[in-house]
């Protein structure tokens, strides 16, 4: 049996976000996310639907949303947001890590418009851009984009550490998303 | 279960009275995807290939741009990295390369009976946007009896795997080898073969399929073989293993559904020959709060639950409580080890 003392640092390397990014990543930060985002909402998730493309290979999920506030670009009431994988006609197609929303949920996603040129939206960093939003016990607004949450591998220092830029108050994520607008 | 304080301790009964070592048969480890039946009712199932059901091949795309540099070719790699999973202990996978391929598109034709597995790098989409995502494995599975396979056939079990693709970010700078700059390609399409092969990414930091890719890492870890070996279990095992059950519930009785269960060697012993690292195996309790860790070498283990709380929570492995018809994982509750 571990001793109390022992547990925490032992933690600290095992409890990793488990399926909680997309496939392999290297994470951004919010100031990345927000140079390489045309829009940034805050918004409550409506309704999801299922699409295969035009070539009935691929299954996109749709996803309505309903606007609460905007952070940066056009402001809209509505906006939908695409996703790859989703189930249709018997099959689903899945990528590790993209997960969908279900009704009612918030978050503050970073977004931008699909390589398919076809007038929809697309997280920003496949699931990076996506904060989900919570309160905590003593009722604050947290948001976290599930990134490494815990560890993250660091490219330049070639260590594995605590990766800063995924959990935070909404208001600590908005004056970030400003200040990077305006800085 | 509603508790009156998430953070008072001793709320968790964590019951270990089950533990037994016994050997592998089929279970349900946390690292597999799951498909939930398209039917009502049915219960979730693990995706998997039927490697009966047709010949499973990959066809490599064997185009590159100059953002994959290196003294090997990524056909080099690609095998290398195929034989990592090949030739892993206690499972039995059996995949070949078909073909090159010019193909440029991903996906799965239903309608087609000569679907392939592609591995390319330079196909691009909304994932190649970012160089922050180093490349995806696109999974179609089967969630239901009787489907097209995109092979002349019909799917066998909810959950088989038909079709995988692998797409590596032709915006990410890969290095096959020597002192080439960029990301250890072998390290991430190990990684993405694990995906290929139906594994879910693991909470364990040093595993393959943990979803940050460290400089080199291209053993597999004892979690890996741990979960490939669930999936495709070799008749007679190159080493015998067992499993660890019990139940995690809260001091009221009522089952924890969700909690994130470890089990860690508390030995130097190494159990497989080679290169395969030794780590911590998990898995994830059921509605039942009942939890199984499979493929555990002979050894001395402490157990841990934790719950997935903050920084990881529910949303992080939201495919889960759906796909058993719950509503969330549980939290309240304070990690216990024994």
């Amino acid at each position: 049996m571990k001793t109390a003392l022992q547990l925490p640092r032992y933690l600290l390397w095992i409890t990793i976000a488990a399926s909680c990014s997309a496939t392999t990543v290297i994470p951004v930060s919010v100031e990345s996310l927000t140079e390489t985002s045309s829009e940034i909402i805050e918004a409550r998730a409506l309704t999801s639907w299922p699409q295969w493309n035009p070539e009935h290979t691929i299954i996109f999920t749709y996803t309505r949303f309903e606007v609460m506030r905007t952070l940066k670009g056009p402001s809209m009431p509505e906006i939908v947001v695409k996703q790859m994988g989703g189930s249709a006609d018997g099959y689903t197609q899945k990528v590790a890590g993209v997960r969908q929303w279900q009704a009612g949920e918030q978050s503050v996603l970073f977004l931008r418009s699909s390589d398919a040129a076809d007038g929809s939206l697309v997280v920003t960093g496949l699931m990076q851009g996506n904060f989900r939003m919570s309160r905590a016990p003593d009722g604050e607004v947290v948001v976290s984009n599930g990134i490494s949450g815990v560890i993250a591998y660091d490219r330049a220092s070639k260590k594995i550490s605590r990766y800063q830029g995924s959990r935070m108050t909404l208001g600590d994520l908005e004056q970030r998303v400003m200040k990077a607008e305006r800085p | 279960m509603k508790i009156k304080s998430a953070l008072k301790p001793l709320l968790l009964v964590f019951l270990l009275s089950g533990i037994s070592l016994m050997l592998v048969s089929p279970a349900f480890p946390f690292l597999a995807q799951y498909t939930k039946p398209v039917s009502a009712g049915g219960a979730p199932q693990r995706d998997h290939w039927d490697f009966t059901a047709f010949a499973v091949t990959w066809s490599l795309n064997p185009s590159a741009g100059s953002n994959v540099q290196g003294d090997r070719t990524v056909a080099d790699v690609m095998q290398a990295s195929f034989n990592t999973w090949l030739l892993a202990p206690n499972a039995v996978v059996v995949v070949s390369r078909a073909a090159d391929s010019s193909a440029t598109a991903a996906g799965f034709d239903q309608r087609s009976s000569s679907n392939i597995n592609l591995v390319c790098f330079v196909c691009s989409g909304d994932f190649s946007k970012d160089s922050s995502t180093l490349a995806v494995t696109m999974t179609t599975v089967s969630d239901a009896v009787g489907e097209a396979t995109g092979h002349g056939g019909s799917s066998r079990f909810v959950g088989q795997i038909l079709d995988a693709d692998i797409l590596f970010n032709p915006a990410v700078t890969f290095s096959t080898g020597g002192s080439s700059p960029g990301q250890d390609l072998q390290t991430v399409a190990t990684h993405e073969i694990g995906h290929f092969f139906g594994l879910d990414h693991s909470g364990i930091v040093r595993a393959v399929m943990f979803p940050f890719a460290p400089p080199s890492q291209q053993a597999l870890a004892y979690d890996d073989v741990a979960g490939l070996a669930s999936l495709y279990p070799k008749p007679v095992p190159d080493v015998h293993t067992g499993s660890l059950t019990g139940t995690v519930r809260f001091s009221s009785g009522g089952a924890v559904f969700g909690a994130h269960v470890l089990a860690e060697s508390t030995t130097g012993a190494q159990a497989f020959a080679g290169s395969i690292r030794k780590t911590p195996i998990g898995t994830l309790s059921f509605p039942d709060g009942t939890y199984r860790l499979d493929g555990l070498p002979p050894d001395a283990y402490i157990v841990i639950a934790e719950p997935l709380d903050q920084p990881i929570t529910n949303s992080d492995v939201s495919g889960y409580g759906p796909a058993f018809s719950q509503a969330s994982v549980a939290t309240g509750f304070t990690t216990r080890w024994h």
